[in-house]
């Protein structure tokens, strides 16, 4: 991540002038500025894309649907919103390892998997990942085999992309939603494998 | 525009900072700078334009600065642009605002 | 023909229809796409000064359609509020070794979305 060269309370300070010349001329409303803020700090995160996969793992058709056309698979469970308007889902498998950036800003699916981390709108990432693609994920511990097509979607127009990893083995007898507890952000992008679940603590040996 | 934000294959970088169990927002004004742009996409300006005004920041300051602080640029240099507030009131603000002066 | 914006302050409602709706960035063209899915196309060489989201690594660079995505505001004309100028877009893919030479994986693949205006046909 890049160094701030102002210190951050310069920043903070320039912010809060901003915010209150704003509010006093009516170009904003403090009330929107706190819905805004609370519905990506406690509504909208990875949870609504975890659900999406958890479905498209017990359902089959949900599945066909959703690889057809994300947009209307998801809005079947009402996931609609900002920044994820059109959605196209992409399918790991043994064969394919997808992997998605942007590398122009960092464009993401807000309503599906909530603000990006850091890392997916670092330097770094947005660089590196459409040029050694396998380098950085290795970086995440995931070494991809050769014989693996990696496919990377730099989402730099209005489609958003979304991961649908390949479900973890000993998970058959998982319901829809302990399997949607499974399901981590970065493997929804792409940085990370779905890990089994832990086995109970009375088999440890 | 052949910007700095067009970074795709660009080399020197360095490693992916992986940061876990980050929050949302890592400080009070990160989060008023984003609901702040939010609230103006579509009435005040397209997303489009916030994410060029950003692309327009200097080269240097661009990969010099954090996410939101480009955001917060972008914010600056539209309401600016389009006469919704003065630089010289910001930087009145500013000095109204700052503490212990 | 230029943008223009209503310049009103968002509303709590609004926010939240902004939040759950998104944008609206589908637009109508009563012209077919100029491509479909398998024709190969070149990314134009172009250096705007102004904002595109055709990035430097596929300029001048050879793929081949894999979706046509449809009808979508140009945001190149939108970031300057030139206006809405609406055009299909393609999902088009490009050989890694296509973008970055024999180093890169011969397996590996990157997928873009581009606009009518960022192609031509080879």
């Amino acid at each position: 991540m890049a160094h701030t060269h102002r210190p951050e309370s310069d920043i903070a300070l320039r912010v809060k002038a901003i915010e209150s010349l704003l509010v006093e001329k009516g170009i904003v409303d403090p009330a929107t500025l706190d819905t805004i803020i609370d519905a990506y700090e406690h509504r909208i995160g990875p949870h609504n894309g975890a659900r999406i996969v958890a479905k498209a793992w017990v359902d089959a058709d949900y599945k066909q649907r959703l690889l057809a056309d994300g947009t209307s698979a998801i809005a079947e469970l009402d996931l609609t919103g900002f920044s994820s308007e059109h959605m196209v889902v992409v399918e790991n498998t043994p064969q394919v390892h997808n992997l998605i950036v942007c590398t122009l800003c960092s464009c993401y699916p807000w309503a599906i998997l909530g603000l990006p981390p850091t890392w997916y709108k670092s330097f770094a990432y947005r660089s590196r990942a459409v040029i050694e693609p396998r380098k950085v994920l290795q970086e995440f511990g995931l070494d991809i085999p050769d014989d693996v097509e990696i496919r990377v979607w730099d989402s730099n127009a209005d489609l958003r992309y979304l991961v649908l990893p390949e479900r973890p083995a000993g998970t058959a007898g998982l319901s829809e939603a302990a399997l949607a507890d499974l399901v981590t952000r970065n493997a929804m992008i792409g940085t990370a494998q779905v890990p089994p679940p832990e086995p109970p603590s009375t088999l440890a040996a | 525009m052949n910007g700095p934000h067009d970074m795709g294959g660009m080399h020197g970088m360095g490693p992916i900072p992986i940061e876990p169990d980050e929050p949302v927002f890592h400080a009070e004004w990160e989060a008023k700078v984003f609901a702040m742009s939010f609230a103006t996409f579509c009435n005040f300006f397209p997303v489009d334009e916030t994410r060029h005004a950003s692309e327009r920041m200097p080269p240097g300051d661009y990969l010099s600065s954090a996410y939101y602080e480009r955001w917060l640029y972008a914010l600056e240099r539209l309401i600016t642009e389009h006469n919704l507030v003065t630089p010289a009131e910001i930087e009145q603000r500013i000095a109204e605002l700052a503490p212990g002066e | 023909m230029a943008i223009e914006t209503s310049n009103e302050c968002m509303s709590v409602s609004q926010a939240k229809a902004l939040l759950k709706h998104g944008v609206e960035c589908r637009g109508v063209s009563d012209d077919p796409p100029q491509f479909q899915v398998g024709d190969v196309v070149r990314a134009k060489v172009m250096h705007p000064i102004t904002y595109t989201r055709l990035p430097r690594y596929v300029r001048g660079k050879i793929g081949t359609i894999t979706k046509v995505h449809g009808v979508y505001i140009f945001p190149d004309t939108m970031g300057q509020r030139l206006g809405t100028k609406p055009q299909y877009v393609y999902s088009v893919r490009f050989a890694a070794q296509e973008l970055w030479g024999p180093d890169a994986a011969s397996k590996d693949v990157l997928h873009i979305d581009l606009f009518d205006d960022h192609l031509e046909a080879t």
